[in-house]
């Protein structure tokens, strides 16, 4: 879960055992373990001086479409219902679910592009929030991966591997950096609720998991209902200050018991313990909103009243990322578009356009943004043809991993810019391709870390996020 | 130097420590134990080895394509080779040997490793170094591929201490230390720990001293029986396979995205029983890898080979079928090695191994072995993947037994009774008494078929198929169907296998619910009735194999496919009985529009048939409509009917059963009463007479159809579970090109590294089953190290080898060699009896030391590495929650069975599971008993782990994984404190204090303590709890509401309510989660 290196006191046994009281009531250990700035990740990290102390991960699970989206290709609707050309699909393998289909028949976006900000970027009337910080954000056309499905795809982009099994990025950034909070989490998970369906794809917990890493550095999700952390509140009966006595007696006895049998896992336990306690306040403290304006609802959109949206998620992250958090990832579903895009994807642009725009302008006006890394994007991107056919008002898309776009801000990302670019059909990368591999790397680096260096030992063999890929993309850096 | 030390950062060392940063730089800067000398002699494995393997292999080892310089380090003649004038390694010439030049070197562009590595040799290791070559430079076959052996008992001062031969080992590295072993621990203490470690239950208050009793009665003998008793109980099993499940990567769903539900259950059940049973551990090995390939293997040998199923399944649509099969075959040899070989064999399916001498082609070689299973890349959305089986449990199993032999014993007296009556009358007496009886006899087809096919004559003299009720239906086309008639059925139809019958016109749609029902005469042969499959385009296709079809095997039994996509997402099911050859009989067949194997129904000749559902994977319902083939099928090696139909109708819904029977039991009488065709008709006819007529006769058939409906009804029930299973005919197995599915290279034969792991033992079959025998052979030298250092690592933390799953070059160099040989040897030479070594460790008196850790002694071996005093670690997961219940008397004891749904937040699943109602994405919560049973048994989601035991370490169960992290984190304290079956055991231990614990205060509060603990508490800690009592009592006193929340309205006494917080409390003791 979360690293309880970061917790603990840097004391020594002796100076604990000598400040420990053994009464019961009058013990406070929380003010023992006095709550320090920041806590330390592994020795020299971070490898540089970063130019993003936290990320937020805006993730579109289920592939949006970048031609729909991102990637203007006014060219193709003289193509319209054309067959793709074969040197353009170059052989690459498409999935089970078209090849039974007789024809890839070419579909233009039926969405306006228009030119917005300082650099004249166009983008989809899909977008037009997004639209608006135009000149905050770096968006990149060149983004490819090697898989074609959604849980391979995912995991990868997600933990640098096709298979389950590795840590997530989250987690290695945990493991490498450490907190800089030391009541909450430094990893957080948010899962929104989309406003209309949307889950054809299932959240895994290996997304955010620690895969061989030790599990304390798994994300630890905040929940829109119930207990926000899981089994945060006392049962019935137990106020606060009864949880405060049992924790005293508690520590008493584990006090006595270290003596005894000198195991320094049980002063761990007690300063856990003393975490947890200090979680009971502090999530809620997090999740009041009370303090939030009117004018922070009105940036963020209505729905951002509402538990569980990605509005919501999107103010709590800014929330989470006040109060130090590290890594705070955001999921929403429902991008899977492969039939009726044209009905789904407006609903799902109107879930995140606003608030993702919201957030970017939030953090920029709190000063924030220069060290905060936000990214926006999908595990895929979609594909130019039609799954089914053609269609001007009505049409799918399948999935593409062969190029796809998506958005970086804040945190020594080059705002304004655009990066890489793709042939007429939005197909193949034609200029600086970034691979999953290279964005991790470049995430990494924003946050000075050296993606070659931060390794963990397992079976045998140095692992890192990045495998044994990855380049960091300096033409996306401030 | 470099602040580096790999071993310390491995993962059972992660439980954080309070004084992290400095401790930890601190252990960064002690040479691990286990790389220190404990002789003098340098030893190329213990001291040499390791480094070269960590700094120089990676570029100078066996893999060509990453070779620098064309060097290789490990091999002796290739070090010392010369070139362009110098030579790596010159034995007995540090100085001018390459290696330590280049490592010493000032020169960026010539020190070794080179920066860029990202590697650091330490001045010590350097020194090291030189110190071997100035020795001669001796290098020895690596460790772990030697076959073990036993070396000679050392010789230590104080043998008094020991009690096994193991101790001697133990102490003897203590005495080289100078280190003494800790006293000994207080028999309460051992037993607890014992407990823990054999049953994964604490033993309770009376246990407890029954024990003290008993050992102080008769002393060791005492241990000993107490040892028997644990190794004896029903939970051994249970305990015992806790940590196996993880390896063979155990788990309820599929993984994946959809990760639906899986039943393997079975095999689990499998498991504690081999444990129980103490099986043999090589055959333990053998039925879990090829089971299914042993002479007339058993159920349950059968079950065993789960085993190389358990691995995740996908089910993702659009997914490359071939790319997963692939996937799954790797997670076989990735289990392989981690479980059993304690080798990194994943690391050669892309290129030869970057460290051990095994190549490429030896993983393929491997590999070809678990290639040949005719398994699917996309399956299991809805249930089992195919290949599995009925799996009746042994409580099934018996009663079959016993339904069959009482169906048995009727069947022979029905048989007497007809010889008798043969003998008694003629075949024309009994004819003209039949025709007799049925003439006054009534019984009319079930009304509201839709279609009937029937035959008539065309103007040029053939015939062709009818829809006989729409007289102006079309002809159905197909032709070389012949018309006979018979007065009884109606018009018959022969098909002579060339050719069968399409209806060339849609016959509408019959919904959902549909039935089918026919009278067939078959001539045998693997035949198609009908089928309204597509199997004629590209198997990749969306809607190939959609329909619906009923087959004949070549054993008679009635084959129903309802598929939406053939074969992954299909319901396959076959009759158990079969329809004979040369017989008129009926078949029919319903479905009540679900999408599952069990709502499929088989009836012949009116009776209900028990089904073997072979495929369970059916997405949607597929309609029974549009066009349909009548004695074939649309497949590009159709199969045919050779044979006769009749009366073939079709219903829109499901038939009475009460209906059909009695239907086709008159029709039937009425057939074998004219005509001449079968030849067995005169029997039949006395058959159909006595029961008719014979009291005795009719009374013993009804009793034999009452034993075949109950056999039916329980085959109904019987739990599918996936096995392995070979092909018929081998696949071709390639060395795949960057272990890419789509790049096959070379074509391999299944083989092993015999240089390397011994030689393929004499007549052993080239297949699983061979494999299984090279892996068990006495002299392998990995298995039963692997084995034994994982039962270590269950009882001290710990293994004697810390990579458990690593005993390669990269692996941890043993900490005391030759007592895991000694153990391994002693292993394979007690026949494998893992009982036998388990009661020798837990008997031993280093397991039976006191754990007290001084801190010079934490100082010096922080992960009690050397055994100077007993293992105190905290209890995996599954402990930690079955401790608690059972402390407070929650816990329900049932031995297997499936897996159960305690309790768990109702939206732990909202927003993350996929949002189609596949088993298995929703969670319905168990009632009763199950609510509390033994955390082994709970329902294990791959992708959403249960979250009590998720929090406490255990693992996700993607893959294998022999070694569990020991974390200690403020959200384990959270689910203690909070989660609420631990709120309820607090409360309960709280009323189990005041109702069994003594009547006053100290007595109950120690009676809690004790539950917990196992031990009494000391005066100082009675003193604490009874102020907290106090404190509580007074708390509560002057809150009622508070005391009555706490105790969930039931009563709202002060006291009671104290003790509830006080059960809670204890819960929560450090001591209470730990093996100490």
């Amino acid at each position: 879960m979360m690293n309880c290196n970061q917790y603990s006191g840097a004391e020594s046994r002796r100076d604990f055992l000598a400040k420990f009281s053994y009464g019961i009531g009058a013990m406070a250990l929380g003010d023992l373990l006095s709550p320090r700035a920041e806590a330390a990740g592994l020795p020299g990290v971070p490898h540089f001086a970063p130019t993003a102390k936290r990320v937020i991960f805006l993730f579109q699970s289920g592939g949006p479409s970048h031609l729909d989206l991102l990637d203007y290709k006014p060219g193709l609707k003289e193509h319209f219902d054309k067959d793709l050309p074969d040197s353009v699909r170059q052989g690459q393998r498409i999935t089970g679910m078209v090849t039974g289909q007789a024809r890839l028949a070419i579909q233009p976006s039926r969405y306006r592009f228009s030119q917005c900000g300082a650099s004249g970027r166009w983008m989809s009337e899909l977008l037009p929030h997004t639209q608006k910080i135009s000149d905050d954000i770096c968006v990149i056309h060149s983004m490819n991966t090697e898989a074609i499905n959604h849980d391979p795809a995912i995991t990868f982009i997600q933990s640098g591997s096709q298979l389950p099994g590795r840590p997530s990025i989250g987690a290695w950034v945990d493991y490498g950096l450490g907190s800089q909070n030391e009541n909450l989490p430094s990893f957080v998970v948010l899962n929104s609720v989309p406003s209309a369906g949307g889950g054809d794809q299932g959240l895994l917990a290996r997304l955010w998991g620690s895969g061989f890493l030790p599990s304390k550095h798994q994300g630890v999700q905040l929940r829109g209902s119930g207990d926000p952390v899981l089994y945060l509140a006392n049962p019935d009966g137990i106020t606060p200050e009864r949880r405060r006595a049992l924790l005293d007696g508690l520590g008493a006895l584990n006090r006595l018991q270290f003596e005894q049998a000198g195991d320094p896992e049980i002063e761990t336990r007690i300063a856990q313990y003393e975490m947890a306690f200090r979680m009971q306040t502090s999530v809620p403290d997090l999740m009041d909103f009370k303090s939030e304006t009117d004018a922070t609802y009105e940036l963020y959109g209505k729905a951002a009243r509402q538990p569980g949206t990605f509005a919501r998620n999107c103010l709590l992250a800014r929330r989470l990322a006040e109060r130090g958090v590290r890594f705070i990832q955001l999921y929403h579903r429902g991008w899977d578009h492969h039939d009726r895009l044209t009905k789904r994807i407006p609903v799902l642009a109107g879930d995140i356009d606003q608030a993702s725009a919201a957030l970017v302008t939030d953090l920029k006006q709190r000063g924030m943004l220069d060290d905060t890394l936000v990214v926006w994007g999908g595990e895929f991107g979609r594909t130019v043809y039609a799954q089914g056919s053609a269609n001007h008002d009505n049409y799918g898309r399948d999935h593409h991993g062969r190029a796809f776009s998506i958005w970086m801000a804040g945190g020594g990302i080059k705002g304004g810019h655009t990066f890489g670019a793709t042939d007429d059909f939005g197909f193949n990368v034609v200029e600086n391709p970034v691979h999953i591999h290279d964005l991790q790397a470049t995430i990494l680096h924003c946050l000075g870390i050296n993606h070659e260096r931060l390794t963990y030992r397992f079976q045998g063999r140095q692992f890192r996020l990045t495998d044994v890929h990855g380049h960091v993309v300096k033409g996306l850096l401030a | 130097m470099r602040l580096q030390s790999p071993t310390l950062l491995l993962p059972i060392r992660h439980a954080c420590r309070f004084t992290s940063l400095m401790l930890r730089i601190l252990c960064f800067l002690l040479v691990p134990l286990t790389q220190r000398s404990f002789s003098a002699d340098i030893s190329f494995n213990r001291d040499i080895r390791p480094i070269l393997s960590e700094n120089c292999f990676y570029c100078h080892g066996q893999d060509p394509k990453h070779r620098e310089a064309k060097l290789r380090l490990d091999l002796p003649e290739e070090a010392m080779r010369e070139r362009d004038g110098v030579r790596a390694v010159l034995p007995g010439k540090p100085d001018e040997s390459e290696m330590i030049v280049r490592l010493l070197s000032q020169d960026r562009d010539e020190v070794m490793p080179p920066p860029k590595a990202n590697k650091h040799v330490t001045p010590e290791q350097i020194a090291l170094l030189k110190r071997w070559i100035a020795e001669g430079a001796k290098y020895e076959r690596h460790w772990a591929f030697i076959p073990p052996r036993r070396a000679a008992l050392p010789e230590v001062t104080k043998a008094g201490w020991t009690r096994t031969e193991l101790d001697r080992f133990i102490l003897a590295r203590l005495e080289h230390e100078g280190l003494t072993p800790a006293a000994e621990a207080t028999p309460s203490a051992w037993l607890r720990r014992a407990s823990f470690d054999l049953t994964g239950l604490a033993p309770g208050p009376a246990e407890l001293d029954a024990f003290a009793a008993d050992v102080a009665a008769r002393g060791e003998v005492a241990y000993e029986l107490a040892a028997d008793r644990l190794l004896a109980s029903p939970r051994f099993g249970e305990r015992l396979a806790q940590d196996w499940l993880d390896a063979a990567r155990y788990a309820d769903t599929h993984g994946f995205n959809n990760d639906s539900g899986r039943s393997m259950w079975r095999w689990r059940d499998w498991v504690i029983d081999a444990f129980n049973s103490n099986l043999p551990y090589d055959q333990f090995l053998t039925e879990q890898f090829a089971g299914d390939l042993l002479p007339q293997p058993t159920v349950e040998q059968r079950i065993a080979t789960g085993f190389g199923r358990n691995h995740v399944i996908n089910s993702e649509g659009g997914i490359i079928e071939e790319e997963y099969r692939v996937e799954y075959v790797v997670d076989r040899m990735r289990t392989l090695g981690m479980s059993t070989l304690g080798l990194t064999l994943e690391c050669c399916r892309c290129h030869d191994h970057k460290f051990d001498p095994i190549t490429q082609r030896d993983y393929y070689q491997i590999f070809a072995f678990f290639n040949q299973v005719p398994e699917l890349g996309e399956d299991g959305r809805v249930a089992n993947a195919s290949p599995l089986m009925d799996a009746p449990t042994r409580e099934q199993q018996e009663r079959f037994r016993q339904l069959d032999a009482a169906t048995a014993v009727r069947t022979a007296t029905l048989a007497k009774l007809l010889a008798s009556d043969r003998e008694k009358r003629g075949d024309a007496v009994v004819l003209a008494t039949l025709k007799t009886h049925l003439a006054g006899s009534t019984a009319s087809v079930p009304q509201g078929s839709r279609l009937l096919l029937g035959a008539r004559a065309t103007a040029d003299g053939k015939t062709e198929l009818v829809n006989l009720p729409d007289p102006k239906a079309k002809s159905l086309g197909a032709a070389t169907v012949r018309a006979s008639d018979d007065a009884v059925l109606g018009p018959v139809l022969s098909f002579d296998g060339t050719a069968g019958a399409v209806l060339s016109r849609d016959f509408g749609d019959l919904g959902k619910a549909w039935s089918l029902a026919t009278w067939v005469r078959w001539s045998g042969g693997e035949a198609v009735l009908c089928s309204t499959m597509e199997m004629q385009m590209p198997a990749s296709s969306g809607g190939y194999g959609r329909g619906i079809a009923v087959l004949l095997t070549a054993e008679g039994r009635v084959e129903v496919r309802h598929s939406m996509r053939w074969p992954a997402y299909a319901a396959q099911v076959f009759t158990s009985e079969t329809v004979l050859p040369g017989r008129w009989q009926h078949i029919a067949v319903m479905c009540d529009g679900t999408r599952k194997a069990s709502g499929i129904r088989v009836f012949i000749d009116g009776a209900e048939c028990a089904k073997e559902v072979l495929h369970d994977g059916l997405t949607s319902v597929v309609t029974l409509s549009g066009k349909m083939r009548i004695g074939e099928e649309a497949a590009p090696e159709p199969h045919r009917l050779r044979g006769e139909l009749a009366g073939f109708r079709l219903y829109p819904r499901v038939l009475e059963p009460a209906l059909l029977r009695p239907w086709v039991e008159t029709s039937l009488a009425r057939v074998v009463t004219q005509g001449e065709g079968e030849k067995d008709r005169a029997d039949w006819r006395r058959e159909l007479l006595l029961r008719r007529t014979a009291v005795d006769y009719a009374r013993l058939c009804e009793e034999r159809d009452l034993l075949r409906e109950e056999r039916r009804l329980l085959a109904s029930e019987v739990p599918t579970t996936m096995v392995m299973q070979e092909l018929p005919a081998p696949r071709t197995t390639h060395l795949l090109k960057r272990g890419m599915y789509d790049a096959p290279g070379e074509v391999v034969q299944p083989g092993v590294p015999e240089t390397l792991l011994g030689a393929w033992p004499k007549d052993a079959p080239r297949n699983r089953l061979g494999l299984a025998r090279w892996l068990t052979q006495p002299e392998h030298p990995l298995t039963a190290r692997v084995a034994v250092n994982r039962f270590w690592q269950q009882l001290y933390g710990v293994g004697i080898v810390k990579t458990s799953d690593d005993f390669g070059f990269q692996g941890e160099y043993p900490v005391h060699p030759e007592l895991l040989d000694w153990l391994a040897r002693g292993f394979i030479d007690s026949g494998w009896d893992v009982k036998a070594l388990l009661r020798t460790l837990v008997l031993s008196a280093t397991y039976r030391q006191d754990s007290t850790i001084s801190p010079t002694l934490h100082e010096r071996d922080p992960e009690n590495r050397l055994l100077a005093r007993g293992p105190r670690v905290r209890l995996p997961a599954e402990q930690i929650r079955d401790h608690a219940l059972a402390v407070s008397g929650l816990l329900r004891q049932r031995l297997g069975g499936p897996s159960v749904f305690p309790t768990q937040p109702a939206d732990l699943y909202k927003g993350i599971v996929v949002a189609a109602a596949y088993p298995g994405t929703t969670w319905t919560e168990s009632t009763g008993d199950d609510l509390y049973r033994r955390s082994l048994y709970t329902f294990w989601k791959r992708t959403v782990p249960y979250p009590v035991l998720n929090v406490f370490d255990a693992p996700d169960r993607e893959f294998c994984s022999v070694r569990r992290a020991r974390t200690n984190t403020p959200l384990q304290a959270l689910t203690m404190m909070n989660e609420p079956a631990m709120v309820e055991a607090g409360r309960q231990l709280g009323a189990r204090m005041l109702m069994e614990g003594g009547t006053d205060d100290a007595a109950r509060l120690a009676f809690g303590f004790r539950a917990a603990t196992s031990r009494p508490p000391r005066p100082e800690e009675l003193a604490v709890l009874r102020k907290m009592l106090e404190r509580f009592r007074k708390d509560f006193t002057a809150d009622d509401k508070g005391a009555s929340a706490l105790l969930k309205g039931t009563s709202q006494d002060a006291g009671q309510a104290a003790y509830a917080a006080l059960g809670g409390l204890l819960l929560n003791l450090d001591e209470t989660v730990t093996k100490n």
